[in-house]
């Protein structure tokens, strides 16, 4: 990593026993093992308005919902935050083509078909390409669940039991929506009183080639980590979100000290006001956006330590990841300690693929 | 073994072992009357009101509550005042030694529409 200053970095022989000793146990462990012993799944139709979906996502606090096609009787996709964001630069740019009432009915299924044919997903006779749903079986090891969701590029990817009785009747069960939290749960579950067989675990995240660090003096050769000031609009916020391909951004003072944070699932709170085509999102910023899902009126300045979990350069490996186990925190916010000046994100994904050892 | 055709058939019969002839009060029986029919039906059995479904889940995982033996397998519908344009429909079962509970919200046809 190179920074000037002489941290030691973790050996070579203590990450590979760690990676090792992990797949061993995502290899011998089944996705079974991430349902909970009483579960609850929240699933839409494929045919529900999109406007009635973001509404109820909204109200039950979740980031994303399985489709459901009754008359296959199966699963044929998600829903996610990422679809409102697309949806609502969609309205952006066609303006007012699409009526009130077109709005009030606009499925979900239509858009799905519109996004085929953004994504240039749609063959010449404008018919989409068939599209196989990514999911699991309850039966897959829990590497196979975790390299489908890290090489989708997916948040969550659904459970399913398919079984077919006297093989005619085929019958598909929504068991479980499984995310690299669970997966990173039951490791640090299994690992917990076991910490000295994964050496890596008590290094610190400086230390480990893990997360995307903002590059100092001299380095101008790594990505920059991008970060945005609470005056930029809403439209620049989501543009940015989209075209970096990350899922949150964190938004800081002129000294880079960091306020907040803006995920792309806070893009739910604009369904809190059912009106949410005719927001417009170069007009609003982010700050205002974010003042719409909180309950009280946090003045500007006041640090919001729930939604923006941070941690330190020094903090090991282990308690980043027993923190990133919970599934409403996806990434942490590294600081300095006391300016609280960011110096680099390290997220769900960075774990795994830094775990995995994948590219 | 019962020969339906036993009647119309020509068969050689064996003497004492000739089937006997259905009685005839056995088809005489007279229509269910209208009073049956105005009679309420049975009440729900009170201990399927204790749904999980109104639990909110106590983490992203969406664990709830251990559900009840007795209303497995069994469809809820939500109870809402009308009109709604959405509804939502509930079901738990038992997976190995792990409970589902599926929630799955449907719009509701408006009236006069003839889409599918």
């Amino acid at each position: 990593m190179g920074n000037g200053e002489a941290i030691p970095q973790a050996s070579e022989s203590d990450i590979e026993i760690s990676r090792h000793r992990i797949s061993a146990f995502l290899s011998t462990h089944t996705a079974y093992e991430l349902l909970p012993e009483s579960g609850k799944v929240i699933a839409f139709d494929i045919n529900m308005p999109v406007k009635q979906a973001f509404h109820i996502l909204y109200e039950q606090g979740i980031p994303v919902a399985p489709l459901w096609n009754s008359y296959k009787s199966q699963c044929v996709g998600v829903l996610t935050a990422l679809d409102f964001v697309l949806i609502l630069r969609e309205l952006g740019n066609h303006g007012s083509n699409l009526t009130e009432e077109e709005l009030e009915t606009h499925t979900i299924a239509a858009w799905k078909e519109v996004k085929l044919h953004l994504n240039g997903q749609m063959d010449d006779s404008g018919r989409p390409y068939p599209r196989h749903l990514i999911h699991s079986g309850p039966c897959d090891s829990l590497k196979d669940v975790a390299l489908k969701i890290f090489q989708n590029k997916v948040s969550t990817i659904p459970i399913i039991h398919s079984s077919s009785r006297d093989g005619s009747y085929f019958q598909s069960q929504l068991l479980h929506l499984a995310s690299l939290s669970g997966i990173l749960k039951c490791i640090c579950r299994h690992f917990r009183h076991s910490s000295s067989s994964l050496p890596i675990l008590q290094q610190p995240i400086c230390a480990i080639p893990l997360g995307t660090w903002v590059p100092k003096i001299g380095e101008s050769s790594r990505r920059p980590l991008a970060m945005l000031r609470p005056n930029t609009s809403l439209s620049a916020a989501l543009s940015l979100l989209v075209q970096a391909e990350v899922s949150s951004v964190p938004i800081v003072d002129d000294n880079d000290s960091l306020l907040d944070i803006y995920s792309r699932s806070d893009i739910t709170d604009l369904a809190k006001d059912k009106a949410y085509a005719r927001i417009s999102l170069d007009e609003m910023s982010i700050h205002e956006a974010l003042q719409l899902g909180q309950d009280a009126n946090s003045p500007y300045g006041v640090f919001n330590g729930q939604r923006c979990q941070m941690c330190l350069p020094s903090d090991p490996l282990h308690k980043v990841m027993e923190r990133l186990s919970n599934p409403r925190v996806r990434r942490l916010v590294i600081v300095e300690a006391g300016s609280k000046r960011v110096e680099g994100i390290v997220s769900l994904s960075d774990v795994f693929r830094f775990l995995l050892g994948l590219a | 073994m019962n020969n339906q055709y036993g009647d119309d058939h020509d068969e050689a019969t064996v003497l004492g072992f000739e089937v006997p002839k259905s009685p005839d009060s056995s088809y005489n029986n007279v229509y269910p009357g209208t009073e049956d029919e105005a009679r309420d039906p049975p009440i729900v059995p009170p201990h399927l009101q204790h749904t999980v479904l109104s639990c909110p889940s106590r983490d992203s995982a969406g664990s709830i509550s251990t559900p009840h033996n007795v209303i497995l397998n069994h469809l809820y519908i939500e109870n809402r005042e009308a009109p709604r344009s959405v509804v939502a429909l509930g079901f738990t079962h038992r997976f190995r030694s792990k409970f589902v509970t599926v929630v799955l919200y449907k719009p509701v046809q408006r009236r006069g529409n003839t889409s599918a």
